[in-house]
């Protein structure tokens, strides 16, 4: 490719809060498009490990197979080597030896007066992947922390009620099934650009400077005590609620602040479910992307015969 | 019951290629990419980055129907490189971007496991 392309923008990445299920970071210097593709793709094209079949074996208790089989497909499970994996979907050249199946099984009976519940502990994990295991994992009857989490209620049993399964996790994406999710939720915001028009505000008077500030439902300005004029305390707070602008013109000062969304800065936060830690969902989306323009680059390239008749 | 299987959104089918060029018969140096199997994702993505070039003279995308699993994005330019060759390039330079989103990402996150401000819990 001879012609390069138009200025090359260079993004800049900010990394505020990182833990393994909460990650805030900002994002600047691009393009929304940008933003925006990196966010659907951590929503739905990450691949996870997900329950995907179930073989249901006995079921006495109250709830009928498919909706135990729905209940277990929901259970967030640790993928952190879901790249090993290779989807029922996926093309691998070495089918021989393609990892696909994960097989968890349960077999728990009530046998007590109190109802028992089945929760993700019972499972009990495949001798391959032992590290492959619900979030908070904990396997039923090892003896266990009362403060640690109790694992994820699948349905309560009754005296003389059995459940027994066979359920096979496999590699997937959100696209597919909301369950192969890895995030709860991925947000980005506008950063937003405050300017004040400091000629108009010194126009009024303290109370109104005041009465103005608090119009805001969040606190985003503030009266500087000392030279008592009025200054943005924090930008990202503002909520395009339109209360202040509101309020400027209820003083009959229309323009008296203006507030538009940057398009070149975002603050991305990105809430995982447990089953993969925030930085590899980041990292896997990039990836993701990466190849999808890869596929398409090289299906482009591919395409090139029929353009050849071209004056170019 | 008449749903199309879920995996229909993402697998490309084995008798449609993922990319098909169609030039436009119409109008010089123009093109329609039909590409199969993406979404919005990609094409606003592209488009976007096709508009910052400045040899083009038209770019845009649609989905024309929701249960179509295909992405139409059309490409008009001044005619000093093909349509092909316009893509191409704006796929390029994203790949570029993302590569170094994804560096800087990298890096920024080495700052928290280094140790002084250790919330990696």
């Amino acid at each position: 490719m001879g012609e390069r392309a138009p200025p090359k923008r260079i993004p800049q990445v900010n990394v505020r809060k990182i833990s393994p299920d909460f990650c805030e970071f900002v994002l600047s210097d691009t393009d929304p498009s940008v933003a925006n593709a990196l966010r659907r793709v951590m929503l739905s094209e990450v691949p996870t490990l997900a329950i995907d079949l179930v073989e249901i074996e006995v079921n006495t208790t109250v709830l009928n197979d498919e909706f135990i089989a729905h209940r277990l497909g929901l259970i967030p499970l640790v993928s952190q080597r879901v790249g090993e994996f290779t989807g029922a979907y996926d093309t691998n050249d070495d089918e021989e030896n393609a990892l696909m199946d994960i097989v968890f099984t349960m077999d728990v009976k009530c046998t007590g007066d109190d109802t028992l519940d089945v929760t993700s502990n019972d499972l009990q994990l495949d001798h391959n992947f032992q590290d492959i295991h619900p979030v908070a994992y904990h396997p039923s009857g090892m003896p266990m922390d009362p403060e640690a989490e109790r694992g994820v209620l699948l349905v309560k049993l009754r005296k003389g009620q059995h459940l027994k399964l066979k359920a096979i996790a496999r590699k997937g994406i959100g696209k597919d099934h909301a369950k192969w999710q890895p995030v709860a939720t991925v947000t980005f915001q506008y950063m937003p650009d405050i300017r004040i028009n400091q000629a108009l505000m010194d126009t009024l008077s303290e109370e109104q400077k005041l009465e103005w500030v608090r119009s805001s439902p969040n606190p985003v300005f503030r009266v500087n005590p000392v030279t008592a004029q009025v200054e943005v305390l924090d930008a990202e707070a503002y909520r395009y609620d339109g209360e202040v602008i509101a309020k400027a013109k209820a003083f009959g000062k229309e323009g008296l602040v203006s507030i538009t969304p940057r398009q070149d800065m975002f603050i991305f936060r990105v809430e995982g479910t447990g089953a993969m830690p925030t930085q590899q969902i980041v990292l896997s989306a990039i990836e993701v992307l990466l190849r999808k323009l890869d596929t398409l680059q090289q299906s482009l390239a591919s395409e090139a015969a029929p353009m050849a008749v071209d004056n170019l | 019951m008449n749903a199309p299987d879920r995996y229909e959104k993402f697998v490309v089918p084995e008798h449609l290629l993922k990319v098909e060029v169609r030039k436009d018969t119409k109008v010089a140096d123009a093109a329609t990419f039909v590409i199969q199997r993406e979404d919005h994702t990609v094409g606003n993505l592209v488009r976007m980055q096709l508009l910052e070039d400045k040899d083009i003279m038209f770019a845009g995308y649609k989905i024309p129907h929701p249960l179509q699993y295909q992405l139409l994005i059309k490409v008009q330019t001044n005619g000093s490189k093909t349509p092909q060759r316009a893509v191409q390039s704006a796929i390029g330079s994203l790949e570029e971007e993302l590569r170094d989103i994804r560096e800087k990402f990298l890096a920024d996150v080495a700052r928290f496991g280094s140790g002084e401000e250790s919330m990696l819990a």
